[in-house]
């Protein structure tokens, strides 16, 4: 560093700044900061779920259930069956404390919107009945899926993928990407208020700066992939993820896809 | 004249507190240093007074203006406060995303509508106060931290600011930098800025800071005091030495 | 382009499954050979995955006030190659499935088959091609913008193609109700449009700041050893997919070409005249009076009465006070 110092500021420096500022509207900037933020609520503590012992099954057949939940639902067109279905999950439902189940009201009421805002127009090609049938179908799908998203953490996906034979660089993956997901994450949100805090007028170009804010992001994580592998090394990495999960006594387990194969059996016998 | 003043503030973060119920009063041209455990709150504290975060409950009242979240909502009002307000981030990575360090330093003043000329003045400048001229040319995301830090606070300075937030602005660098920028924020100081540097450094910042504040490990008020209060308290020294 | 669960018929979902899965087992191959030159590359799939989860989430703003979304899939080939752009974008699909609730879990492979397959190699093929012209910038440009729309179109044929292949008796359809007629140029028109030049930009923004601060960080193509085999297996999968899609329909049902014709035919017209109240289904019935065709009135009070009482008690319990009975 040069050691010789100025010794005077310069005069601009030593002014009151002017005030200057031009009307504008709201940025992208905030609104990414809100989502962002509450990505990382998220992430950072994910909802307090249910442990209720006795009903607490597997990892892996939760996963189970809920591919053959959606698999089932996407099949059958017959009533009664997807009613039947219905009424499962609204039991289950039941065993959610009340605010978790405010919450999965609320979400899956967003989510099933979202879906069906396509297909609405769809009422003038083929009615009402289509429509309304499409629309259940899809909403119970919805329903399902964030059933299990607000009952499982993160982790119990992961242990459920392991105990499925999901090969270990896969599940490796996943768990680098969940936690950096966060840190990403978490990068991303201080350079926007960082960003934010030396935007004194709107953002004539904001393209460039988005441009540079992820390329920032992904030497970033070029970096971070660096020191990670490092890591890795370090602790004697050999390509395996080691995960040990409990013995336990699995009839729960087998039982609680008791309903759902029942369903599946009655689909094949009514078609016939 | 009262420049920042706050009233039983509080801060929350999802899962734990960051600040509890602070009332502190800063006035025009003070050089504060802030300093306190890890966890205190001081980077909470430097957050709300930029602008970043609102709290929840307490005021903030910068001059005669009360700072909340409603107050905010309008980017123009944004704008003013970020004009009246810089602050440099305690990780200078995520502060710096331009091509260059020139460029870094221009971003600011290319707002504030200055002509061409007015702009590279300032970048000169700027690269001249933080002895930054040899960096002028090259990539922010290359440097070494300690370069980070100076380029992170001429980019800063660029925009004028009255009131210069600092989160530990002296790390990284070496004794020799660190003293060049608390001499630096010192003439800055006595040209009429407002100087609020969170720091743990207190044998770099006894000598320059006017006035300590100082947190506790419950991110509440624990002291605050001028330095000759300072000088005259040898058991707080003692203590401050040993964050 | 996130195609949500029941849009595509479970057929269709298990197609494009099975024809990702020789492209993902190819990938694992390459990638793996990959990390033997730049061992970073291990970790960074995942990072990536994460990186490109970013992406898909971050609101890009367009002109006339409203935000569209960039999804990133030939930068990520740029920066990181294609093989493991292919594979960190599957694991972001699979993550906005199963945890957060984009795009849907049967239809994970179509998705998958869209944005981590055709997207990245269709840009990475361009790319390559502009940079063997020497002008790199125009040819990930056009590969960005082509890219997304060849994604959007063949998004929009598994679409369109719903109609077709899963329908009632009577014509209705089961899943995407939309024809080939409305999903093919609704999908391109909105990517043509709007989405494949914010994609264009996008990429190119952030390919250039790359390469301007940090060259040695892009993807560096590998010298060539044998690649051939390779290109000649993706080209075969790439015109075995559509087969595929037809294929499972005469699995699933009938099909020869005069049947196909009429099927045209029957959907260009039921796009042409609202055909109203379809009486393939029983719901009039099912809401009119509590029975439902083909099944016993006792069964249908039943399942009426314990619906009832079900969300009598959800209603009951959501109203409840939250007092976290979590441990
Ligand atoms: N983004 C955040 N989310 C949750 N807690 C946070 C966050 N940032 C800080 N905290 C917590 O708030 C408290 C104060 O933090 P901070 O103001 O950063 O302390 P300091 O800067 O004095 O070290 C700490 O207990 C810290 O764990
Ligand atoms: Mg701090």
């Amino acid at each position: 560093m040069d050691p010789k110092q100025p010794t005077e500021l310069p005069d601009w420096l030593q002014q009151p700044a002017s005030a200057h500022s031009q009307a504008s509207k709201t940025s992208f900037l905030q609104r990414n900061q809100r989502h962002l933020r509450s990505l990382l609520t998220r992430l950072a503590q994910p909802a307090p779920v249910v442990k209720n012992q006795r009903w607490h099954l597997a990892p892996q057949i939760n996963l189970i259930r809920l591919l053959l939940l959606v698999l089932l639902i996407a099949l059958i067109n017959n009533v009664t069956l997807l009613w039947c279905l219905a009424l499962l999950l609204g039991f289950q439902l039941l065993l959610l404390p009340p605010s978790q189940l405010r919450r999965f009201v609320r979400s899956w009421l967003i989510s099933s919107f979202v879906a069906l805002l396509f297909v609405l127009p769809s009422y003038w090609l083929t009615g009402p009945g289509t429509l309304l049938f499409f629309g259940l179908k899809t909403s119970l799908m919805l329903a399902n899926a964030q059933y299990y998203r607000l009952t499982t953490p993160f982790q119990d996906l992961l242990s459920g993928l392991k105990a499925l034979h999901c090969p270990d660089v896969l599940i490796m993956t996943l768990a680098i990407a969940i936690t950096y997901l966060r840190m990403l994450g978490q990068h991303l949100l201080l350079t926007m208020e960082a960003l934010e805090l030396r935007t004194v007028a709107p953002t004539k170009h904001p393209y460039r700066l988005i441009g540079a804010m992820f390329g920032n992001l992904y030497l970033k994580s070029y970096a971070y992939a660096l020191e990670l592998y490092a890591a890795m090394e370090a602790r004697g990495f050999n390509g395996h993820y080691v995960r040990t999960s409990p013995t336990r006594n699995h009839w729960p387990d087998y039982l609680s896809l008791g309903p759902d194969i029942l369903v599946l059996i009655l689909f094949i016998f009514w078609r016939n | 004249m009262v420049l920042i003043k706050l009233a039983n503030l509080c801060y929350d973060y999802p899962n734990t507190c960051g600040l509890d119920h602070l009332d502190l009063t800063i006035n025009t041209g003070e050089f504060v240093c802030l300093m306190g455990p890890n966890g205190s709150g001081k980077s909470t504290l430097l957050r709300i007074l930029s602008g970043l975060a609102t709290p929840k409950t307490g005021e903030y009242w910068l001059r005669d203006q009360a700072i909340t979240a409603n107050y905010l909502s309008d980017a123009q009002r944004r704008q003013r406060l970020h004009q009246t307000v810089g602050m440099v981030f305690q990780n200078t990575d995520v502060q710096l995303f331009n091509t260059s360090v020139a460029e870094e330093i221009a971003f600011g003043p290319r707002q504030l509508g200055l002509n061409d000329a007015e702009i590279a003045q300032r970048v000169t400048d700027c690269l001249h106060l933080t002895a930054c001229e040899t960096l002028r040319d090259r990539v922010p995301y290359q440097l070494s931290g300690g370069e980070k830090k100076r380029v992170a606070l001429a980019s800063v300075l660029a925009l004028n600011p009255e009131i210069l937030l600092l989160d530990e602005p002296l790390n990284g660098l070496t004794i020799a930098a660190q003293q060049q920028m608390l001499t630096l924020l010192q003439r800055l100081n006595a040209a009429g800025k407002t100087i609020i540097m969170a720091s743990h450094n207190f044998q770099q910042v006894q000598a320059v800071g006017q006035r300590f504040i100082i947190f506790n490990s419950l991110h509440q008020l624990d002291a605050d005091m001028s330095q000759a209060d300072l000088q005259s308290q040898p058991e707080r020294q003692a203590q401050l030495m040993t964050l | 382009m996130h195609i949500p669960d029941n849009y595509l018929s479970p057929a269709t979902c298990g197609t494009l499954v099975a024809a990702m899965a020789p492209v993902w087992t190819v990938a694992v191959i390459k990638v793996k050979a990959q990390v033997k030159e730049h061992h970073e590359t291990l970790p960074m799939l995942g990072i990536a995955a994460s990186l490109a989860f970013l992406i898909m989430m971050f609101n890009l703003p367009i002109p006339g006030g409203t935000t569209a979304h960039a999804v990133g899939g030939t930068l990520l080939a740029v920066l990181i190659g294609p093989w493991a752009a292919c594979l960190a974008l599957t694991v972001t699909l699979a993550l906005q499935a199963l945890l957060f609730g984009d795009g849907g879990i049967l239809a994970f492979g179509a998705n998958a088959f869209n944005m981590a397959f055709i997207m990245p190699f269709v840009g990475y093929a361009c790319y390559r091609l502009g940079q063997k012209l020497h002008h790199e910038k125009i040819g990930l440009a056009v590969g960005a913008y082509l890219g997304i729309n060849v994604a959007a179109l063949v998004a929009g044929v598994e679409l369109g193609l719903q109609p077709l292949l899963a329908h009632t008796a009577s014509g209705a359809p089961l899943y995407c109700p939309y024809g080939l007629s409305i999903a093919v140029p609704a999908m391109l028109t909105a990517h043509l449009l709007v989405a494949g030049w914010v994609e264009l930009v996008f990429t190119l923004l952030v390919f250039q700041f790359v390469k301007k601060v940090a060259p040695t960080n892009l993807y560096q193509t590998p010298t060539r050893t044998n690649q051939r085999p390779w290109i000649a297996l993706l080209i075969g999968l790439a015109a075995l997919s559509p087969l595929g899609l037809l294929a499972s329909n005469t699995a699933w049902g009938e099909w020869d070409p005069t049947e196909l014709k009429q099927l045209l035919a029957q959907q260009h017209l039921s796009t042409q005249a609202p055909q109203g109240m379809v009486h393939g289904f029983h719901f009039q019935a099912l809401f009119s009076d509590y029975a439902i065709a083909g099944l016993p009135v006792s069964v249908g009070y039943i399942l009426s009465a314990l619906s009832a009482i079900l969300i009598f008690l959800l209603l009951i319990r959501g109203l409840q006070h939250g007092s976290e009975t979590t441990n």
